[in-house]
C-alpha cells in the first residue's frame, strides 16, 4: 500500500500511463498501429524534441526557462551542413555547433545568474538575436541532401536491431543526463535552486556558478541537436526550428517537468515528448482528420497539467511559473 | 524623504522608451527622405495595429504577474470564426460579432484554468496556443477565406478620408486611451499593480484577486479577437496560420515598455511607445536599406537593454544612497 502510494507521486506516471493508455487504445481501434513501423515511426519523430526537453529540463528545474533552443539547433544545424559543404571535418563542424550552443547558453547564463534578469525575457531576446543572425548568415543559402555529412544522412537512415540510431541517441542521452542529475552534487543542486532560490543561496550552494552551468548545458546539447535535426531531414534553411521552443516546454510539462522548478526528470521529458509524437500518429491511425492534430496536443497538455497539480501534492499557487515566492 | 523629490529625480525605463521613439523619428527621417511621409507614417501605424492593441491587454495581464502565449492563436481563431461562419452564410457584420465572442470565450477558458483550478498561466497558455491554432485548422483545414465583402476589406486598407491614419488607428486610439485611463486612475488599476506585487496580501485586503485575474484574461482575449478582425480586413483573408509567433513579439513589446515580467510595475505609455518604436524601427531601417534580419537583431538588443538598463540604474542609485536606511526597501513603480 505505501509502495502503491509512493508509486502515485511518481512524477513520470501520468506521462506513462498517457503513453500506455493511448497505445493500447489506438490499437484496439485500428491493429495496424500495433504494428512496428508505427514504432519506428515514433521514435525517428521524437529524436529532435525528446533531446531539446532534455536539455531544457536542466534549467526547467531550477525554475527558469530557455526559449532561445529552437533559434539554436535551427541555426546550428545550418551550420554544420553549409560548412561541412565547404570541406570542413565532421569532428571540427560537431565542435562549431557545440559551441555556438554553448556560447548562448553562456549568454543567457551570465545574463540570469549574474545580473539577475529574468531568464523568460532574456532567452526571447536571445531567441531573436540568434534567428536574425542565422537569416544574416544563411540568407538565401539552403543546406541539401549532397551537402549533409554522409556519416549524418547514414546516422538518419539506419537502425540498430529495429531501433533508429536518432532514438540510441536519445537513450544514450536521457541515462547520462538522468544519472548525472540524480548523482551528481552540482546537478542536485539545480533542482534545490529550483526548489527555493534564496534557502539555496543560504545553505552554502553556488547559486549564479550552477545557474550558469545549466544554461551552457543547454545551449550545448540544444547545439548539438542540430546535427540530430540535419541527420533526421538532410535539409536545413532559415526556417529550420521555428517555433520549436514552445513544443520542447510543452514536451517537459507534458513529462511532469514541473514548470514551478524543483521536480521532474529528463526521463519524464523524454516520455513528454514521445507522447506528443505518438499522439500525432493516433490521429492519423484513428481516421481523424490531421487538421484535429494540434488541437488535440493542446487539449491534452492542459490535461496533463491539470493532473499533474491534481497528483502533486504541491501548495496552489498563482504566479506564471506557478511557484509561491 | 518627501514622495515628490524620489518622483522627481527617477530614470525609470518607460520614460527611456519614450526618448528612444523620438530618436528613432529623428534617425529615421534624416536617414531617408520617405520617412517622414504620410503614406510611411500611414504604413506604420497600419503594421503595428495588431501587436499594440493586444500589447495594452497584455500589459495588465504581466502586471498583475501572469502571461498569455495564446494571444496570436486566439486572434488567428477569432479570424477563423469570422471567415468560416461568413462562409456558412452569416451576415459579415453577425460574422464579425461572433469573432469577439470566440476570443472572449477563449481568453475566459484561459482565465479559468489559470484562477478555478490554480494552474500556472505560462503553462496553461503554452497549452491552449496549441490548442486554439489547433482549433484555426479544424474550421478551415487548409483553405483559407479569401472572399471578403470588399467595402470592409477598403477599411482595413484604407484611410480616413482626408488624413493619412489608416482606419484601424480609431480603434487603437480609442482602447489604448481607455486603457492608459484604467489602469492609471481607477480602483481597478490599483488593484491589477497591488495583485502584482503582492497576490497574498492582496486577497487579505479584500481585493477580489481571482475575479481580477478572470477578467484579466477575458479582455485580453477580446482584445486579441479586436486584433483578429483588423488583421482579417487588412489581410482580406481568414487563413488557419495567420500571425503565427505574433505572442512573442506582443511580449516583447510590452516587456521593452517597461514591464517587469515579475508583475507589479509598468506603464501603459511606455508599452505604447514601445510598440511604436519598434514599428518606426523597422520602417527606418528597411528604408535606409537594412534587412528584417537586423531587425530580428535589434529587437533582440533592445530587449536585453531594456531589462539591462533598469538594473544599472538601481544598482548606480543604491550606491550612492547605501548609507541611507531607506535604500534596503526594495521600490515599486505604481504609476
Amino acid at each position: 500500500m505505501k509502495l502503491l502510494k509512493k508509486a502515485l507521486r511518481v512524477r513520470e506516471l501520468p506521462g506513462i500511463l498517457g503513453l500506455l493508455l493511448i497505445y493500447v487504445g489506438t490499437g484496439v481501434v485500428n491493429p495496424r498501429f500495433f504494428s512496428p513501423s508505427i514504432l519506428n515511426d515514433i521514435l525517428y519523430g521524437v529524436a529532435i524534441v525528446a533531446i531539446l526537453a532534455i536539455a531544457q529540463t536542466f534549467v526547467i528545474v531550477m525554475r527558469h526557462i530557455d526559449l532561445s533552443v529552437g533559434s539554436v539547433i535551427g541555426f546550428t544545424s545550418f551550420l554544420i551542413g553549409d560548412l561541412s559543404s565547404q570541406g570542413f571535418s565532421l569532428l571540427a563542424v560537431l565542435t562549431v555547433a557545440v559551441l555556438v550552443g554553448a556560447t548562448v547558453g553562456a549568454i543567457n547564463g551570465f545574463l540570469v545568474a549574474y545580473l539577475g534578469l529574468p531568464s523568460l525575457v532574456v532567452t526571447l531576446a536571445t531567441l531573436y538575436i540568434v534567428r536574425g543572425i542565422f537569416n544574416e548568415v544563411g540568407a538565401g543559402k539552403t543546406v541539401v541532401e549532397s551537402m549533409v555529412p554522409k556519416e549524418l544522412n547514414w546516422l538518419g537512415l539506419n537502425q540498430f536491431f529495429g531501433v533508429p540510431y536518432l532514438f540510441i541517441i536519445v537513450v544514450a542521452l536521457m541515462l547520462i543526463a538522468g544519472v548525472t542529475m540524480h548523482k551528481s552534487r552540482a546537478a542536485r543542486d539545480l533542482y534545490a535552486i529550483g526548489s527555493n532560490p534564496s534557502a539555496a543561496q543560504l545553505v552554502g550552494i553556488p547559486v549564479k556558478r550552477r545557474i550558469l552551468l545549466a544554461f551552457v548545458a543547454t545551449g550545448a546539447v540544444s547545439g548539438l541537436a542540430g546535427a540530430v535535426m540535419l541527420a533526421r531531414f538532410s535539409s536545413a534553411s532559415t526556417q529550420s526550428g521555428l517555433g520549436l521552443e514552445l513544443l520542447v516546454v510543452a514536451a517537459c510539462v507534458v513529462g511532469g517537468v514541473s514548470i514551478a522548478g524543483g521536480s521532474g526528470s529528463v526521463f519524464g521529458a523524454v516520455i513528454g515528448a514521445v507522447l506528443l509524437q505518438e499522439i500525432l500518429l493516433a490521429i492519423g491511425a484513428l481516421g481523424i482528420p490531421q487538421f484535429w492534430q494540434l488541437a488535440v496536443n493542446g487539449a491534452l497538455i492542459i490535461a496533463a497539467i491539470g493532473l499533474d497539480r491534481y497528483l502533486s501534492t504541491r501548495v496552489k499557487t498563482s504566479n506564471i511559473m506557478g511557484a509561491t515566492s | 524623504m518627501s514622495k515628490f523629490s524620489v518622483r522627481k529625480y527617477r530614470f525609470t525605463w518607460d520614460k527611456g522608451v519614450v526618448v528612444f521613439l523620438v530618436a528613432a523619428v529623428l534617425i529615421g527621417s534624416f536617414g531617408s527622405e520617405y520617412f517622414a511621409t504620410a503614406s510611411n507614417l500611414s504604413f506604420v501605424i497600419q503594421s503595428i495595429a495588431e501587436i499594440a492593441i493586444i500589447a495594452t491587454a497584455m500589459t495588465y495581464l504581466i502586471i498583475s504577474g501572469e502571461i498569455d502565449l495564446s494571444v496570436a492563436s486566439i486572434m488567428a481563431l477569432s479570424s477563423a470564426s469570422i471567415g468560416y461562419s461568413f462562409q456558412a452564410g452569416v451576415p459579415f457584420e453577425a460574422a464579425i460579432l461572433i469573432g469577439l465572442l470566440v476570443g472572449l470565450l477563449a481568453g475566459l477558458l484561459n482565465g479559468v484554468l489559470v484562477t478555478v483550478f490554480g494552474l500556472p498561466s505560462l503553462a496553461v497558455t503554452i497549452a491552449t496556443l496549441a490548442l486554439f491554432r489547433g482549433l484555426c485548422w479544424v474550421l478551415l483545414e487548409n483553405k483559407p477565406v479569401n472572399q471578403l465583402p470588399t467595402d470592409w476589406v477598403a477599411l482595413g486598407n484604407d484611410n480616413i478620408p482626408n488624413t493619412f491614419l489608416p482606419w484601424a488607428t480609431i480603434p487603437l486610439v480609442l482602447i489604448a486611451g481607455i486603457s492608459w485611463f484604467v489602469l492609471h486612475n481607477t480602483k481597478l488599476g490599483r488593484w491589477v499593480f497591488v495583485i502584482g506585487v503582492n497576490p497574498v496580501a492582496s486577497k487579505f485586503s479584500g481585493i477580489p484577486v481571482k475575479g481580477v485575474k478572470l477578467g484579466l484574461f477575458a479582455f485580453t482575449g477580446l482584445m486579441s479577437a479586436v486584433a483578429g478582425v483588423i488583421y482579417t480586413l487588412r489581410f482580406a483573408s481568414a487563413s488557419p496560420d495567420g500571425g503565427a509567433g505574433y505572442e512573442l513579439s506582443v511580449i516583447a513589446a510590452v516587456l521593452f515598455g517597461g514591464v517587469a515580467i515579475a508583475g507589479g510595475v509598468g506603464t501603459m505609455w511606455g508599452v505604447m511607445a514601445a510598440v511604436l518604436s519598434l514599428g518606426v524601427i523597422r520602417s527606418a531601417l528597411q528604408l535606409v536599406g537594412f534587412s528584417a534580419n537586423a531587425l530580428l537583431v535589434v529587437s533582440g538588443g533592445l530587449l536585453l537593454i531594456s531589462v539591462i538598463l533598469p538594473r544599472v540604474t538601481e544598482f548606480m542609485r543604491s550606491q550612492s544612497s547605501k548609507a541611507s536606511i531607506q535604500s534596503n526597501k526594495k521600490e515599486k513603480v505604481y504609476k
